[in-house]
């Protein structure tokens, strides 16, 4: 026996490296796990790198608005250029600030009409894989995140939290395939399920009747039914339904009433106490 | 060493890349960085420490995606036992070899991916839809692979390949 180990111990390695974590995940059916100690000092690692990662960014990217200022200036007005240069790089800076003040001041009401602790969290980093719809924040367990948390901005839902680690969070965005949400029609007060279409950019009305009264532009909100999301927050539009011929249900889209691929700041909801929450970005 | 090292590179590259994507706002594709580092290996280091190696790499994607199932380390071992296999076959030691090599292991990832996870998934019509990215995932794939090679080279020069016995 030990000496069969000791033969094929390269190929029983490597087979091994592929069947272990292949049964985990046929047998957890694609859900993630707990983060275990690797995991966690991985994020550890990461998450700081990530924060400081999207300041150096994110001051790039100012950078780089500035001079693209400049250019227009000097080609209008070349005699001003130096002049022009100083004044929009300032303005840059104060637009930036101002943008950022007045979203931090959105949240920030958002937060004070809510009935419980929330908590603002800024977005470090799309995570890697395209298969995952998914976001990392820079508040974790520590500021008391915790699995299965709303996530939301004053617009409307993005998500909810799939892990949470001492320092950071992961989000689930609800365009991902997995993610449901109990939702209603504001206008006719039809129920459905909101589910992520998987191509990054619309979500799918599910299980409404043919019947039902929905059309082009009908506002959905959340029905509060999936134990997850609060009562009328708003989902999105709806954008393209279709009664097929054969079939109980409908087919609709759902266009997102966050742009959810340029979300910096974001308020993590309790998980508990939020049916009676009503404020703004709230129906 | 040279598996830390480049164990290390993916880390950090996988950070830059979750900022980039946020700061850039591609929401659909990536750049799969973690490949093309697996597929330098495959064609430069030996087969236990290489798969080693792609297994730890593989570990951080699967860490990053937010829902750690298993399903990247698996693969990335995978991919690195293909891409040694077809390093037969085809020049992947060339930068224009590899940045090819990478993108077409890209490919193969994104479809057995995608594959593993329409199985298991409750919403399989919806992972169809995330295959529309591949094209360009393995494209921007392909050229940060020719821009790390040099890179990589320095970090894993090796010149021998002990295929043959289990590759």
């Amino acid at each position: 026996m030990f000496s069969f180990l000791n033969r094929y111990r390269e190929p029983l390695l490597v087979g091994a490296l592929i069947i272990v974590p292949l049964i985990s995940f046929l047998s957890r059916g694609g859900r993630g796990r707990e983060p275990n100690f690797v995991d966690r000092a991985v994020l550890g690692l990461s998450s700081p790198l990530q924060s400081a990662l999207t300041g150096v960014f994110g001051g790039l990217s100012s950078t780089v608005n500035g001079y693209v200022a400049l250019r227009g200036a000097h080609e209008a007005a070349n005699q001003c250029r130096a002049e022009l240069a100083q004044t929009q790089a300032e303005l840059n800076t104060l637009t930036e600030a101002r943008a950022e003040n007045q979203r931090l001041k959105e949240v920030l009401s958002f937060a004070e009409a809510s009935s419980g602790p929330s908590i603002v969290a800024r977005v470090i980093g799309l995570n890697a894989s395209p298969q995952f719809q998914s976001f990392r924040i820079d508040r974790g367990e520590a500021q008391g995140v915790r699995v299965g948390m709303p996530v939301v901005t004053p617009k409307g839902v993005v998500g909810q939290v799939v892990r949470a680690v001492a320092g950071s969070a992961d989000v689930m965005v609800m365009l991902d395939p997995q993610s449901r949400i109990g939702a209603l029609v504001q206008r006719t007060r039809v129920r459905g399920t909101v589910v992520g279409a998987g191509d990054g950019q619309k979500m799918l009305l599910d299980f409404v009747r043919r019947e039902d009264d929905i059309t082009d532009g009908d506002v959905v909100v959340t029905a509060g039914t999936d134990g997850i999301y609060p009562r009328g927050l708003v989902v999105g539009t709806v954008k393209g339904v279709s009664r097929p011929t054969v079939g109980l249900f409908l087919v609709g889209q759902v266009e997102p009433a966050v742009d959810l691929g340029r979300v910096e700041e974001v308020l993590v909801l309790p998980a508990v106490e939020l049916s009676a929450m009503r404020g703004p970005g709230l129906r | 060493m040279k598996g830390v090292l480049l164990t290390a590179l993916a880390l950090v590259l996988l950070s830059i890349e979750a900022v980039l994507v946020k700061t850039f706002g591609f929401e659909v594709t990536r750049i799969d960085v973690t490949i093309a580092i697996i597929v330098f290996m495959a064609v430069r280091s030996k087969t236990i420490e290489g798969s080693l190696t792609a297994f730890a790499i593989g570990y951080l994607l699967d860490v990053f995606t937010g829902r750690p199932s298993g399903l990247y380390p698996a693969l990335a071992v995978l991919v690195f036992l293909l891409a040694r296999a077809a390093a037969q076959l085809l020049d992947g030691k060339s930068r224009l070899g590899y940045a090819l090599f990478a993108a077409g292991a890209t490919v193969g990832h994104s479809l057995v991916a995608f594959l593993l996870m329409w199985l298991t998934s409750k919403n399989a019509d919806g992972r169809v839809l995330s295959l529309t990215a591949v094209p360009l995932q393995a494209l921007l794939t392909g050229v940060t692979a020719a821009l790390l090679f040099p890179l990589l080279s320095k970090i894993e020069p090796g010149e021998r390949v002990d295929v043959g016995r289990y590759a």
